[in-house]
């Protein structure tokens, strides 16, 4: 703008006149920008910018929901906590191997079904439509639905069990078998989002590169593994991403059919962190523990963004 | 050769199985059981035979109770009420900041969009304390209201409607200009009607994630009254402690339903939306 009026002094004479009216109109464009941007903005501001100021405030006092007027400044308290009691430890721990065995699993198995629907198949449209159903399918009805399923009596899977004549199972019960029974679940909800990004990375790979290799003798899984998934590695990249800040913000899993339980073996950070706020009635800690929650993901988040900018092409 | 075709839809045809055996049959499972009594559940699945699947000697009994119980009709008002103003107001302020962005020149510009590019790294499950202290300090706890502001200026729904606006060709709003046309009417009358598509993703995928959340009404919403659909099956209990299944999978059927019926329709728009931005409700 500076730049622009000095070239127009020095200039002068018979160009003033339609500069001056460009600038008149460039006044009146801001201010429509301004209208057309403002509410956006100021949502904005109050429910992402503002909460967040408030977290990292108030993860260095110790204050309750019940009374916030009566907080005590803690200073690094708070985190200072959450290094000598084990608590945060053990459950971003729980968090983390949750993530990682939904990772680990959704990941071949969405690839797998994102191949078998790029075949040619037979209704395939139904097929596509019915992994998606837990996809759109609330969590809250998920995890009702599971915790029924995987009941150690009447539960469907139980029942199962017993046709294929394999002993019966405690599932959420079991320190040892609640945690991988969630994960299961979760790959469950998540494998059909999972396959639909592969399957849209997928038709995006040029055909005449697997079918040249076809003609120079290459066999079908050295086209899978030498050519399309080399191609796909910023699609996996973003599905590792995704699923991975999805599972660590999984809440209603742990909040339903576990408490966190047994023995605080399910015990996710988010419904740690609604427990440690809304029961225990610890705001100050509970924002500190969403602090470290959002720092992690920022990170996961970073990465991602450095590896997609970086030249991935092949 | 003719063998090996066989063999291949033989094992097509065996992981279709799969698939239905994985994803159908727990719904079949819980639609049919929620139209049988407490005994015919047990007994249909120890031992388990195809009747768990199927509703043999069908009663709405659980669905009567379950209304007259419960107030989850009131619950299904709430959350029809508290969606479709989220939707509204999702697609009216994401798409006049979009045209902001993409159609007037301002300074600053970039700046803003830095500012909404940040948010959308947020992990909203994370902001749930802070959030509460917003919303309630602005009195809006216990209210539809508050079950919907925090997410009316969607990052996610600025971002399909950006990339939606700039594929939009210039030539078509020239026109207008040189015929003494405003932003406010080029907006409104050029636009916004050759962007359908992405709009109706973004009320489709912006209705979803509002019929499902769970976490924050939760949290904001403590008056039975003002309890929406996923709260309020919810609280119906768990295996052990509630006596009858059939009433829970009645309300786990009632809250999944409608959801599913829109996404069998409009199903293209949904998997459209997911695939290229990848963020779901």
């Amino acid at each position: 703008m500076s730049r622009g009026e000095q070239t127009l002094t020095v200039s002068a004479g018979a160009k003033t006149r339609p500069r001056k009216a460009a600038t008149r109109r460039q006044k009146q464009e801001r201010l429509v920008a301004v209208g057309f941007l403002a509410p956006f903005m100021l949502l904005l501001l109050i429910f992402q910018y503002v909460p967040l100021l408030v977290m990292a405030r108030n993860s260095f006092y110790d204050y309750s929901l019940l009374n916030p007027a009566a907080e005590k400044f803690v200073g690094l308290r708070n985190f200072a906590d959450m290094i000598e009691y084990d608590d945060a430890r053990r459950s971003f721990g729980i968090t983390f191997l949750f993530a990682f065995g939904v990772v680990v699993f959704v990941i071949p198995i969405a690839f797998a079904l994102a191949l078998f629907l790029n075949s040619k198949l037979p209704a395939r449209g139904l097929v596509r439509t019915m992994i998606m159903l837990p996809v759109v399918t609330s969590s809250v009805v998920i995890a009702t639905m599971w915790s029924f399923l995987l009941d150690p009596s009447n539960g469907l899977i139980n029942g199962a069990l017993d046709i294929v004549g394999i002993a019966r199972q405690p599932f959420l019960t079991s320190t040892q078998q609640a945690l991988p029974s969630l994960i299961a679940m979760t790959l469950w909800q998540q494998v059909g989002f999972g396959a639909i990004l592969f399957l849209a990375g997928l038709q995006g790979v040029p055909s005449e590169l697997g079918e040249a290799a076809r003609i120079d003798g290459a066999t079908r899984w050295q086209v899978l593994w030498n050519i399309t998934i080399p191609l796909l590695s910023r699609t996996t990249l973003f599905v590792v991403v995704i699923m991975t800040v999805f599972s660590l913000q999984a809440f209603a899993p742990a909040f339903l059919m576990t408490q966190g339980g047994p023995q605080e073996a399910t015990n996710l950070i988010v419904y740690h962190i609604y427990n440690t706020a809304f029961i225990m009635q610890q705001a100050g800690y509970a924002s500190a523990l969403s602090v470290v929650l959002l720092l992690v993901v920022l990170a996961i988040s970073m990465v991602q963004m450095a590896l997609l900018r970086s030249r991935w092409n092949y | 050769m003719a063998t090996t075709r066989i063999r291949r839809s033989a094992l097509t045809l065996v992981i279709i199985l799969l698939i239905i055996a994985c994803f159908l049959a727990p719904y079949a499972w819980v639609v049919a059981s929620s139209l049988k009594n407490q005994f015919t559940v047990f007994g249909d699945v120890t031992p388990l035979s195809w009747r768990a699947f199927v509703p043999v000697g069908a009663t709405i009994e659980n669905y009567v109770s379950l209304f007259e119980r419960t107030n989850i009709l009131r619950a299904l008002l709430n959350t029809a009420i508290v969606a479709i103003g989220q939707v509204v107001f999702t697609l009216l302020l994401c798409s006049m900041a979009a045209y902001a962005l993409t159609r007037i020149k301002f300074p600053g510009a970039n700046v803003v969009f830095m500012l909404i590019l940040l948010t959308f790294l947020l992990p909203i499950e994370a902001m749930m304390v802070p959030l509460y202290q917003v919303v309630s300090g602005l009195g809006l706890s216990n209210t539809l209201v508050g079950i919907m502001i925090p997410w009316i200026a969607s990052p996610f729904g600025l971002f399909l409607l950006k990339q939606a606006f700039e594929e939009l060709p210039a030539e078509l709003e020239d026109a207008a200009r040189i015929d003494g046309a405003g932003h406010v009417r080029i907006f409104f009358s050029i636009v916004l009607p050759n962007v359908k598509v992405p709009m109706v993703t973004l009320g489709l995928i912006t209705f979803l994630f509002c019929w499902n959340s769970f976490l924050w009404p939760l949290v904001i919403v403590q008056d039975p009254a003002r309890q929406i659909i996923q709260v309020a099956i919810a609280q119906q209990g768990s295996p052990t402690q509630l006596p009858n299944w059939g009433e829970t999978f009645a309300g786990a059927t009632v809250a999944t339903v409608p959801l599913i019926l829109l996404f069998l329709v409009l199903q293209k728009y949904f998997t459209q939306g997911m695939a290229t931005s990848g963020i779901k409700g």
